[in-house]
């Protein structure tokens, strides 16, 4: 699920180094435009709907982090 | 009562007085009495309408939490019994916002249509701060409904909340979760926070009094005669609101986080020297900081992760191709916002432009990312240089001077007025005949304006350096320190502007 879940990623957001950091958004590599780009990809590609209790820093820090959001929502 | 009057100052001492000196678990009710207390020197007739949303809140904030509790173990079944509870709250919230914001209009329009001139005998009452109190009890609803806060079990402590008197005429908009703790905590006398609080006080009146109120008189002097201005004094005119606005907001911001910080209290941040930005999009990260984050928290964020939009999205993307399909994502939602924050900001038609005019900027800077990338390697500008980002910060106010014109001239007539003087009648000898003199502020009240305004530039830089100034000046020796203190006290005194004619109370943003 990882790999696949970074093959998305970077098809989505090619200008983003996604494993460059485990602090994606504090570290700001990850701003709300592409949060809005990686929200988007991932719903297209698993079929999810990702709730707003999901939307934390949590989740989307790292590449380790989206990919249990999406196995948490795909039921994976 | 307004921040910059006698009255005030006095009402506050003692409220810190009583603050400290009274059992610490009667401190939330000194500061509700005194906000209560605050407001109605207002007027009583505005009392009922907070009150009334503060109970909307309560009542619903209550309802959510206890459906929660009832199906704690089927969030679905959760969700689909608070959902209805909110978007009642929301819409009775947003209908009593909406009242306050179009009710004057709209009865003027009924009168005129009727000929009842007996319907003026019942003017709309407009509460104050209306907008901030009724959007920090959405984000408190709707912070329960996501279970990022618990609802409040006593009425007076969310009243407090809703009501706490440095806030609620201008904001921030404070968030329950944040704000709500801190009240209801026991605080301890501490000097070092009374003295910080006490700068920042002093330094907000200066951005205030002396700086934003003196450029006023010269920009309601131009713009009260726009047709007989050329296009250099309105131009200058339009900067000088730029810089009034900017200390007339973030210096109320200073004084009530200055008085709250005496209290042991900390506000939300609500600017972070917005004219060192680089781009539109950057200003409004750093601009009424509070608002920009309740649109992306509440509006923008539902909007993106909204499976109709991604579905619009996936069906653009799959019949024009992938940048179109992400251009969706961001069009749809940015669009949504900046219309609201053009209606936020006032119902004419003016601040829809001026909504949409900001959004446009935003987006285009986002969609066309790549082909600005392109031109500017095209170019060969080297975007690293300090040259560029001095480029980048003065495009970015100059995009907010532009803005203003389409809010200060006050109608779409002056607005092509002021564009028609500023391009067919500009007239730049205006710049040096010794005319700007003579537009309310005499020579050397206009060099003061400037030389302030240097001042707060000078600060700002430092701060932009990562440089405290509060500490430096506390950590300097004794004679430079109290030397500061009494040039930013007697500043305010001397070169502050009151006297007979002069509304303090009128601050830009308490008419939101």
């Amino acid at each position: 699920m990882r790999e696949k879940v970074l093959e998305v990623l970077e098809r989505e957001c090619p200008d983003v180094d996604f494993l460059a950091s485990d602090k994606l958004v504090t570290d700001g590599i990850v701003d709300s435009l592409t949060l809005t780009s990686i929200i988007a990809a991932l719903t297209m590609e698993f079929g999810i709907v990702i709730p707003y209790e999901e939307i934390i820093e949590a989740n989307f820090d790292s590449v380790d982090g989206l990919t249990a959001m999406v196995e948490r929502l795909t039921g994976a | 009562m307004s921040l910059v009057e006698l009255r005030f100052f006095i009402f506050a001492a003692l409220v810190v007085l009583l603050y400290y000196i009274l059992p610490k678990k009667v401190q939330w009710l000194v500061l509700l009495t005194a906000s209560v207390a605050f407001y109605l020197t207002y007027g009583w007739e505005m009392l009922p309408f907070l009150l009334a949303s503060a109970v909307i809140a309560y009542f619903a904030g209550r309802k959510i939490e206890q459906f929660q509790v009832a199906f704690r173990k089927d969030t679905a079944a959760a969700k689909k019994r608070c959902k209805p509870v909110l978007l009642t709250a929301v819409a009775l919230l947003a209908a009593l916002l909406v009242y306050a914001k179009v009710g004057t209009a709209v009865m003027a329009a009924i009168t005129e249509l009727l000929h009842a001139q007996q319907l003026s005998a019942f003017p709309v009452i407009v509460a104050l701060g209306v907008s901030y109190y009724t959007f920090s009890l959405i984000s408190y609803l709707a912070d329960i409904y996501r279970r990022q806060d618990k609802a409040e079990h006593d009425f007076l402590r969310l009243l407090l909340f809703t009501i706490y008197f440095p806030k609620v005429l201008q904001g921030p908009i404070s968030r329950h979760k944040n704000l709500a703790p801190q009240l209801l905590e026991q605080h301890r006398f501490d000097y070092k926070e009374f003295c910080f609080g006490l700068q920042l006080m002093v330094w907000g009146y200066f951005k205030k009094m002396v700086i934003a109120d003196r450029l006023a008189i010269f920009v309601n002097t131009v713009f009260g005669n726009i047709a007989g201005e050329t296009g250099a004094h309105l131009l200058v005119a339009l900067v000088f609101s730029a810089v009034q606005i900017y200390c007339d907001f973030s210096g109320c911001m200073d004084i009530v986080g200055g008085f709250s910080q005496i209290l042991g209290l900390k506000l939300e941040e609500n600017f972070d020297r917005p004219f060192f930005s680089k781009s539109a999009a950057e200003f409004w990260r750093r601009w009424h900081i509070t608002l920009g984050t309740w649109f992306k928290d509440y509006i923008y964020m539902p909007i993106v992760i909204s499976p109709r939009v991604i579905g619009l999205s996936k069906k653009v993307r799959d019949k024009f191709g992938v940048r179109p399909g992400k251009a969706v994502m961001t069009v749809v939602p940015l669009t949504a916002v900046w219309l609201l924050t053009g209606l936020w900001h006032g119902t004419g038609w003016t601040y829809i432009i001026w909504g949409l005019y900001w959004g446009a900027l935003i987006i285009c800077s986002t969609v066309f990312e790549p082909e600005i990338k392109k031109i500017t390697k095209a170019l060969h500008i080297n975007t690293e240089t300090g040259s560029w980002k001095v480029f980048q910060m003065v495009r970015t106010f100059l995009l907010f001077v532009f803005a203003r014109m389409l809010t200060v001239p006050g109608s779409a007539y002056n607005i092509l007025r002021v564009g028609k003087r500023l391009l067919l009648r500009f007239h730049p000898e205006g710049f040096f005949d010794g005319s700007l003199y003579a537009l309310g502020l005499d020579r050397p009240n206009f060099l003061l304006a400037l030389v302030c305004i240097g001042v707060l530039w000078g600060v700002s830089c430092m701060q932009e350096k990562g440089i405290c100034v509060r500490e430096r000046i506390a950590g300097s020796n004794i004679v430079f320190r109290w030397a500061i203190y009494y040039i930013g006290f007697f500043a305010i005194l001397i070169f502050g502007v009151y006297g007979p004619g002069y509304d303090a109370a009128s601050f830009i943003y308490m008419k939101f």
